[in-house]
């Protein structure tokens, strides 16, 4: 079992998992693209416009999950200290600030036709911003301090503190009179979405997962590769 | 049809920058992870040749990452 993740094993297996998503991603964007800007029939509301919602909703569902996964595991590697448990996390920072600000970018260029402003300081926009910030600073920490120990504790701390912010951005919408719409999709309840929007809201969600999934693994690679390299040294 | 594709009623400015704005960045984050990835394996195999050859045996005998990144980078050059 610890054999199976060892570093040259999951290795092999980040080799074969990215041949596989390459393979299969671009035919699944086109399906993906397809049916946000064709098929999906335009909203009674909001218009044509509704379609930015098809790289918002997923960009913010994303950046949320990746943030809650590194303050858990910056917590269990507190308790167990599993050293892949950090290569995880700096490898999941970067394409958690990136979608993060493309839920912002995207959400004030929705703003500007359906509430006729670009940029409002709303509860759910401005603990959005909180969270970018602490994801730069989750990412600076790790550029900063040169010894990998010291810069994955003070990292951790500052994930297990923006840990408190997720439940803020979730739930700002019902605490505060806010510019944002309340969630549409529920898992425990009824949905107040389509299936011709939901539909093309999960493919592009499955498909920027999947992106998701291959930047992540190869900067796990890298990161791997990165290790290997400081215990070469020693043979020198 | 093209021209509803593209003006989109209007919104067409707003929907088509969003998704060029998301598609560009993803584009540019893939790309610089790529070619960060490239060049550590790359260092990785150079550092593997220049140790001596007994040092190297060792190494690749007891690495299966070395191996397979030595192996790839033989191949790209």
């Amino acid at each position: 079992m610890i054999n199976f993740f060892s570093n040259s094993n999951i290795f092999t297996w980040i080799e074969k998992l990215i041949n596989f998503v390459n393979s299969i991603f671009f035919v699944l964007l086109l399906v993906a693209l397809s049916f946000a800007l064709i098929f999906s029939p335009p909203d009674y509301l909001q218009g044509d416009s509704v379609r930015i919602m098809y790289v918002h909703v997923p960009a913010a569902w994303i950046s949320l999950a990746s943030f809650t996964c590194i303050a858990v595991f910056s917590i269990l590697n507190f308790i167990f200290k599993i050293k892949n448990l950090k290569l995880i996390t700096r490898s999941i920072a970067p394409i958690g600030l990136m979608f993060t600000c493309i839920a912002i970018i995207t959400g004030s260029i929705w703003g500007r036709p359906t509430w006729g402003t670009f940029w409002a300081w709303d509860a759910r926009i401005t603990s959005m911003v909180v969270m970018a910030l602490f994801y730069f600073i989750f990412i600076v920490i790790h550029k900063f301090f040169q010894e990998d120990d010291k810069a994955n504790k003070i990292s951790s701390i500052v994930a297990i503190i923006g840990l408190i912010n997720i439940p803020i951005i979730k739930y700002s919408v019902d605490w505060w009179s806010t510019l944002h719409q309340p969630a549409s999709i529920k898992i425990t309840g009824t949905s107040t979405i389509h299936s011709s929007m939901l539909v093309p809201l999960l493919l592009m969600f499955f498909v920027l997962i999947l992106y998701c999934a291959l930047i992540f693994l190869m900067k796990y690679k890298t990161e791997i590769i990165r290790i290997k390299s400081k215990n070469l040294k020693r043979y020198d | 049809m093209i021209s509803n594709l593209l003006t989109m009623n209007g919104y067409g400015i707003f929907v088509w920058s969003s998704f060029a704005i998301t598609f560009l960045i993803c584009g540019i984050i893939y790309y610089k992870t790529r070619k960060t990835l490239k060049k550590y394996e790359k260092k990785f195999a150079k550092e593997i040749q220049e140790l001596s050859t007994r040092q190297q045996k060792t190494v690749l005998e007891k690495s299966k990452v070395a191996s397979r990144i030595l192996s790839s980078y033989n191949k790209t050059i």
